[in-house]
Formats: structure tokens, C-alpha cells, sequence
């Protein structure tokens, strides 16, 4: 009895536990945040949807987050039943809306609350990841030309306008997108224009966000450089293929729906469309100067910029027939493309090779860095050699006017033996020179290919493209010589009969078989004028004979044999074989008239 | 007119081989020579480079097959490195006398021959049989041009091991030991290429990835 006491009481007081718990619940506010999505790009918005509930509640402070902004669209209001109680529920619509793109965490509302994590990629520009994250805290330098439509700007940024022809010139090509007005970068920057050449321009553009009248753009830089290729002066101008999203809707509209409407139903109505369009920069004025022709070196090969020299040789001391490496190097700022050396070339005592060069930028634009000259050497007789100092003549653009500077003569010991040592490897001792067949003296003809020209793919197409014209010539000639093709075919088949029944005629004629021979005689004779008349063989009577043949002296003697042959047919007479000669020859004679 | 255009195609022909256009790779400054690719073949013999040396003198060799030199050279360091000297058959020997330019010039004149005389016997049904003629000599001609196209293709798709060794792999990538090892100088063919390997065959027929630095092909890739 008394454990039943017991249980009762601590159920009532569990009870009573559970409402004041349910009481202190329903008093208490209580905060409840949602952000959806959680990952946007930029131009778009999030929407946070902070819900408080309770009898204290309250409307929520906006958090502050640098790079986000915070706006209230509206406020719903509804009642909730937790745990048995009802309690009125208010839940506040904030638009966010990154400025810049980056990893934002939106602070808790209450204690009880989790923070919110919010990322935001930048325009979509073929989904590469290196960002550099932060607002620039000024506006580019130098004037900026919007695009018609405030989605843009393309501008070319370089330190001089005066060049020289062929001469490297740095530029920055500065495209700046505004956040949400473009969508995609459909193509790298190119040149309106034949009066420049670019360089390379495959490498990454730098990425930065930047302010530019208060609104954040993107901004892609290409860093290259551009070499004039005749003098004059003339605008550089680059173009950039994008696509846009423009606004469909009147602009009036558009702002009210952005004071006022949900951010995501511009997306879920399309008021945007997108559009290809191409961003030109405003022209550069350039003055292109030509080179002076008064004081350039006769080994000027076109470079133009600064440039210094050295050079070296792989071994101070060597024996006469050893091949030695002679080095030059030229390193500086400029055109490197054409920078060139024939070196050494006829030296007393020396056999020279044509060089090989090799460059090492030491920038991203090639404009600067190391272009190394390498040449086989051989000394011809022993003794103390110099190699005589290397010269190497550029254009100074700062100075106007050519330079030439020189190496320093080079000095090698040659001794007369170990001709046939090889100068290390196991290798080079494995292989005699001994027996090896001397060096041919001339050059001889020059190949601009390994490959054997017939097998060059613009000798194919052409050897082919020349076999189809004859071909097509032949069979159209062809065509042009028979125009009634049917009766080509026809004239063809008779012939194959004449020429069966003629060689019939002469077996026939060989045995004196004179019935037969006179049949196949009359037989070659209707195949033959069957020809002649278009008709056909069985439709050539003793009569036609009589109506289409003329009285000459052919006619005569065809109706003399077709008369002759119903004779012979009918009477079984014999045959003189000088008779038949006389028609076998005449048959033919008449067969081969046709069929020439 | 048809004759016309006919002769103009011929003319095209001999213009265009005349004044090829290269199909590969960008020559040496002034182009390619067979002396100066035999000079630097020796050069290197004498450096000690017998990889390089070769593979001068293979391509010394393509542009002048006649040339005795060349191929004295080659055999004697192939010969001093124990590597196998190339054997000749009956194709090769029958037209490895002759330069590839002057076999291209043999097939566009048997090209032409074999273009004139069928034209002229669409133009005139006289002498026969000196069109037939003229056609089989041409076919004759461009056959031989064929011939030295299939004697030279092989060597147009071989490369030369330049590393003092270069192992061959089962796969395209530098992981667990080498099926077996090339020598330098030796001669392979190449079948293709795979993020930096090149999938060769030997001589005695055995196939596997070598690192694309370790040979070098004798007509250089465009």
C-alpha cells in the first residue's frame, strides 16, 4: 500500500514538472534561422528566414557581415503548437546579397542558434578557382569606358605610346565585369586590326575584385605584349567576345520588383535573357616609328630593346679534332624573337658549325630573360688559339639610336695528339674513329623537310585534286564524243556479232561448206546494214535491200549475195573457192566499214 | 578546254612539288642538308655521342640515299656498338639509289605521261598503241614513286634511343622496373604517345613506354 503512495506521488510530480517546463517554453522566445541555398554566385541572393516565437517576441537585429548585405522584405506571421501549447510565431524574410564572392559566416541571432555559413563564387567566367577574395579598396586607374549596357569595360593599359617597328611593348588588357551582368567570358582578347602582332595570350588572366562607381566589378588583367609591324600611327584596339544577361523587362519594373519582390522570381519568370556580344576598348593612339637605316650595323638582326653579352667556351683546353662548345649569351629586356647570332663564322685555324639558340624567359611575357647561343667549335691545329670576341648589334628605343656591344676573345690551349681520345664516356671510347669517312666539304642542297615531298600532305591533296580534274575531263570528253550512249551500247553489241559471224564465214569457207557459208555471209551483211539503219538484223528482207540500197556498185553486189545465198540454200549447188574469196572479201570490206 | 585544263594541271603538279610545303616540324636555319647532317653525325662520333650521331645520320641518309658516306658511317658505329646494321632487301635496294626529290619528280612525270596520253586518245584515235605505251611507262614511273614511298615509310616513323640506357616500361608511368632496356643508338619504331611516354618497338620486336626524352624521332614532329 505504501509503494503505491510512493508511485503516485512522483507521478503527480512528474506532471507538474512537465508543465512548468511547457510553461517556461512557451515563454521563452525562441529563434530559429534558415539560409537558402547556401551557395550562390554572384549577382544572385540568398533569402534568411529568421523565426522567433514565444510572448517575447521580438524582431530580429540584421547582423552585420562585411561584403553582405542585409534587407528586409516582408514579415509572416502565423501560430505554432509545440508540445500541446500555441504559440504565435513571426518570421522575418531578409534578402542577402554578396558584393563580393568568398566564405561568409553569418552570426548567430541567439545563443541558441548556429551561425550560418554562406559561400559565394564569382561569375561564372569557365570555373576556375583562383580567386583572390577582398574589395579593392580603389576604383582602377585611368578612364573607364562603360558598354552601352553598364555590364562591362575593356581597356588596354600600357606605359608608352611612342614604339618602335618590331620592337616588344608590354600591355595589360584590363577587362572589368560587373557582379551578375555577365555570365561567361566566351573567348580570349584579340587585336582589331593588322597593325600589331600579340603574343601569347594562353596564360590565366590575374582576377581581383575591385569597386567601380560603388558597384563591384571582376577584373581579369592579361598581362602580354605586342610588337608593331609597320611605322605609322595607328589605334589599338582589343575585342573580347561575352555573353551578357540582360533584363527583359522595363527598367521601372525591374526596380520595383528589386524593392519589393522575391530575388528569386526574376530567375523563376526569366526576366533576364542572355547575349553575346563583343567588348571593343577604346582605341590606344600608337606612333609606330620605323628604324633608322643611318648607323645600323651590318649584323643588326632585329633586336630591339636592352641587352648585354658574355660568352664562354666548354673547355679551356682541348686537342686539335676535339670539338669544343662556344657560348654566347644575350640577356636583357626586349624582342627576344629576334635576337639572333651567326657567331663565329670563318676563323683562321677553326672549323665552325651553324649555332643552335635556346631562350629562358624570366618573366611571363618573354620580354625579358636569357637567349643562350651554343656553337660546335673544332680546332684545326695545335698551338694557343683565340677565339676573337663575339659581337652583337640591337636597337636601344631609349637611347634612338643602335648599339653594338662584344664578348671578350676567348683563349684555348690545343695540343696536337689524343686526335682520336674521345673526350669522356664510355661510349665515345667504344666507337673507333678510326675508318670513319671524312667530313663532306659543301653543304649541298638545302630540304625544307625530312619528309619526301610526295609524301607531304599538300602534294597529296594537290596530285589528287589534279587526278579528279583529269578524270573528270576524260569521262566528260567521253561523254561528249557519244551523246546517244544507248546507241553506243547497241552498236558495241552488233559488232561483237558481225565479228562472230565473219569468223564463222571464214571456217565455213575453209571447208567449202558453200550453204552455210553464203547464210553466214548474208547474216554478217544484215548485222551490218542493221547498224548502218538503226533496225534491227531480222528486219533486213532481200526486199529492203531492194528499197533503201542505191544502184552502185556496193548495192549491186549486196543483192547479187543475198540472191546468191537463196540460191545456194535452195539448188545445194558447189562453190568455186575463188567465189568465195571474192566474198568473203567483199563481206568484210563491208563489216569493216561499219566498225571503223 | 579539257586538254587545257588538263596541261594546267600538270603544270600545277610540277609547280607544287618543285615548291613543296613542309609538313613537319620548323628545319634547322637555311633547312636541312644531308652534308651538314652527316658533319654533325661525325661530329658526335667524336664527342662520344653515338645516339646523336646516329640519328644524324639516319636523317643524312633520308635525304641522300645514294650516299655512300652516310651509310659507311652509320654501319660502323651500329658495328661498334653491337647494334644491327640495317638489312637491305630487293625494295630497298631498288630504289635507294634514287633521292626522295628526284622519286617525287619520277611520279609526276609518269603522273603527266599517263594524264597526256589518255587525253590524247580522247582527242585522236591514231597511234594506238603509243598511248598504251606511254600509259604503262607512266604507271611504271609512279609505281616506282610508289615503291619508294613503301621503302622510306618505316624509317619515317622511327626514333633513336639517345639515353646511354633507357628502360622500357610496361605502362606509361614511371612506376616498378623496366621490361627490358634500350641501348644507346638503337633504332625503335614508335607507335604513339602518352603523357610523356612514347610507346616504341624494338628491333627484335619487343613494344613498351620509354620517357619521350630518351629518343628522338628522325623526322621531328610538327
Amino acid at each position: 500500500m505504501k509503494t503505491r503512495y510512493v508511485d503516485r506521488g512522483r507521478l503527480l510530480a512528474t506532471f507538474g514538472a512537465c508543465l512548468a517546463a511547457v510553461s517556461a517554453i512557451a515563454a521563452a522566445p525562441v529563434f530559429n534561422e534558415t539560409l537558402a541555398p547556401s551557395q550562390i554566385s554572384i549577382g544572385e541572393s540568398a533569402e534568411l528566414r529568421i523565426s522567433s516565437s514565444g510572448a517575447d517576441r521580438l524582431p530580429p537585429k540584421l547582423p552585420v557581415v562585411p561584403g553582405l548585405e542585409f534587407r528586409v522584405v516582408g514579415q509572416l506571421q502565423g501560430v505554432e503548437l509545440i508540445h500541446g501549447a500555441t504559440l504565435a510565431t513571426i518570421t522575418t524574410v531578409i534578402r542577402v546579397t554578396p558584393q563580393i564572392a568568398g566564405t561568409f559566416v553569418i552570426p548567430e541571432i541567439s545563443p541558441t542558434a548556429q551561425p550560418l555559413v554562406l559561400r559565394v563564387n564569382p561569375a561564372n567566367f569557365g570555373g576556375s578557382s583562383i580567386m583572390r577574395h577582398g574589395v579593392g579598396a580603389e576604383p582602377p586607374a585611368g578612364d573607364i569606358r562603360m558598354m552601352e549596357d553598364d555590364s562591362a569595360f575593356l581597356r588596354i593599359l600600357a606605359d608608352r605610346r611612342e614604339v618602335y617597328v618590331g620592337e616588344a611593348v608590354p600591355i595589360a588588357i584590363e577587362l572589368g565585369v560587373r557582379a551578375g551582368a555577365v555570365s561567361s567570358l566566351n573567348g580570349l582578347p584579340t587585336l582589331a586590326g593588322n597593325d600589331f602582332t600579340l603574343n601569347d595570350m594562353s596564360r590565366q588572366p590575374d582576377r581581383k575584385e575591385a569597386v567601380v562607381n560603388t558597384e563591384p566589378f571582376l577584373l581579369l588583367t592579361w598581362h602580354t605584349a605586342i610588337a608593331p609591324v609597320k611605322p605609322g600611327e595607328f589605334p589599338l584596339i582589343v575585342e573580347v567576345p561575352l555573353t551578357i544577361q540582360m533584363s527583359t523587362r522595363p527598367r521601372r519594373e525591374a526596380l520595383l520588383e528589386d524593392q519589393l519582390g522575391d530575388p528569386f522570381m526574376q530567375r523563376r519568370f526569366g526576366a533576364k535573357v542572355r547575349k553575346d556580344i563583343k567588348a571593343v576598348s577604346p582605341p590606344l593612339d600608337l606612333t609606330v616609328e620605323a628604324l633608322p637605316l643611318e648607323g645600323r650595323p651590318p649584323e643588326f638582326s632585329g633586336a630591339v630593346g636592352s641587352f648585354q653579352v658574355t660568352s664562354d667556351i666548354s673547355s679551356a683546353t682541348a686537342a686539335a679534332g676535339d670539338p669544343l662548345t662556344l657560348k654566347m649569351h644575350v640577356t636583357g629586356s626586349g624582342n627576344f624573337d629576334r635576337v639572333d647570332s651567326a657567331m663565329l663564322a670563318h676563323v683562321e685555324h677553326w672549323k665552325s658549325y651553324p649555332p643552335t639558340s635556346s631562350f629562358k624567359s624570366s618573366d611571363a611575357l618573354g620580354f625579358k630573360g636569357e637567349k643562350t647561343f651554343e656553337q660546335p667549335v673544332i680546332a684545326s691545329t695545335a698551338g694557343a688559339q683565340v677565339l676573337p670576341a663575339l659581337t652583337f648589334a640591337y636597337f636601344d628605343p631609349a637611347t634612338r639610336r643602335y648599339e653594338t656591344v662584344r664578348t671578350s676573345p676567348l683563349s684555348v690551349v690545343i695540343s696536337a695528339s689524343a686526335a682520336d681520345a674521345a673526350p669522356n664516356a664510355s661510349a665515345a671510347a667504344a666507337i673507333a674513329p678510326t675508318g670513319l669517312r671524312p667530313d663532306h666539304g659543301t653543304p649541298g642542297v638545302f630540304a625544307s623537310s625530312l619528309v619526301p615531298p610526295y609524301l607531304r600532305p599538300t602534294f597529296l591533296a594537290i596530285e589528287s585534286l589534279l587526278t579528279a580534274v583529269l578524270a573528270g575531263a576524260w569521262f566528260r570528253q567521253r561523254a561528249a564524243g557519244h551523246p546517244d550512249r544507248g546507241a553506243l551500247l547497241h552498236g558495241r553489241g552488233l559488232s561483237k556479232s558481225i565479228r562472230l559471224a565473219l569468223t564463222r564465214m571464214d571456217e565455213a569457207a575453209r571447208t567449202g561448206d558453200g550453204a552455210q557459208f553464203f547464210a553466214l555471209a548474208r547474216r554478217a551483211l544484215q548485222e551490218t546494214l542493221a547498224v548502218r539503219w538503226q533496225t534491227s538484223a531480222e528486219l533486213i528482207t532481200s526486199s529492203e535491200v531492194d528499197v533503201r540500197l542505191d544502184r552502185d556498185d556496193d548495192g549491186l553486189q549486196i543483192r547479187r549475195l543475198f540472191a546468191r545465198a537463196d540460191e545456194v540454200a535452195y539448188a545445194g549447188e558447189s562453190i568455186r573457192s575463188e567465189e568465195l574469196t571474192h566474198w568473203t572479201q567483199f563481206v568484210r570490206r563491208q563489216a569493216l566499214r561499219e566498225l571503223s | 578546254m579539257n586538254l587545257r585544263c588538263a596541261l594546267l594541271a600538270i603544270g600545277l603538279v610540277v609547280c607544287a612539288s618543285a615548291g613543296g610545303v613542309p609538313a613537319d616540324a620548323q628545319p634547322p636555319r637555311g633547312g636541312w642538308s644531308s652534308a651538314a647532317l652527316y658533319n654533325a653525325g661525325n661530329a658526335y662520333v667524336r664527342a662520344g655521342k653515338p645516339g646523336l650521331a646516329v640519328l644524324n645520320y639516319e636523317r643524312a641518309r633520308l635525304l641522300a640515299p645514294y650516299d655512300p658516306d652516310v651509310e659507311a658511317n652509320l654501319n660502323l658505329v651500329r658495328r661498334s656498338l653491337a647494334l644491327p646494321t640495317e638489312p637491305g632487301n630487293r625494295l630497298t635496294g631498288a630504289v635507294g639509289g634514287v633521292s626522295p626529290t628526284m622519286a617525287t619528280w619520277i611520279g609526276v612525270a609518269g603522273w603527266a605521261l599517263v594524264a597526256a596520253a589518255l587525253l590524247a586518245g580522247r582527242w585522236s584515235a591514231v597511234h594506238r598503241w603509243l598511248r598504251r605505251t606511254a600509259v604503262i611507262a607512266g604507271a611504271a614511273l609512279m609505281g616506282f614513286t610508289a615503291a619508294s614511298g613503301v621503302a622510306l615509310w618505316p624509317r619515317l616513323h622511327e626514333a633513336i634511343v639517345i639515353a646511354n640506357a633507357a628502360p622500357v616500361r610496361v605502362s606509361p608511368a614511371p612506376l616498378g622496373d623496366a621490361l627490358f632496356t634500350l641501348k644507346e643508338a638503337e633504332a625503335v619504331t614508335t607507335a604513339g604517345e602518352h603523357e610523356g611516354f612514347v610507346l616504341v618497338r624494338s628491333a627484335a620486336g619487343r613494344t613498351g613506354w620509354v620517357w619521350h626524352t630518351d629518343l628522338v624521332s628522325v623526322v621531328p614532329r610538327s
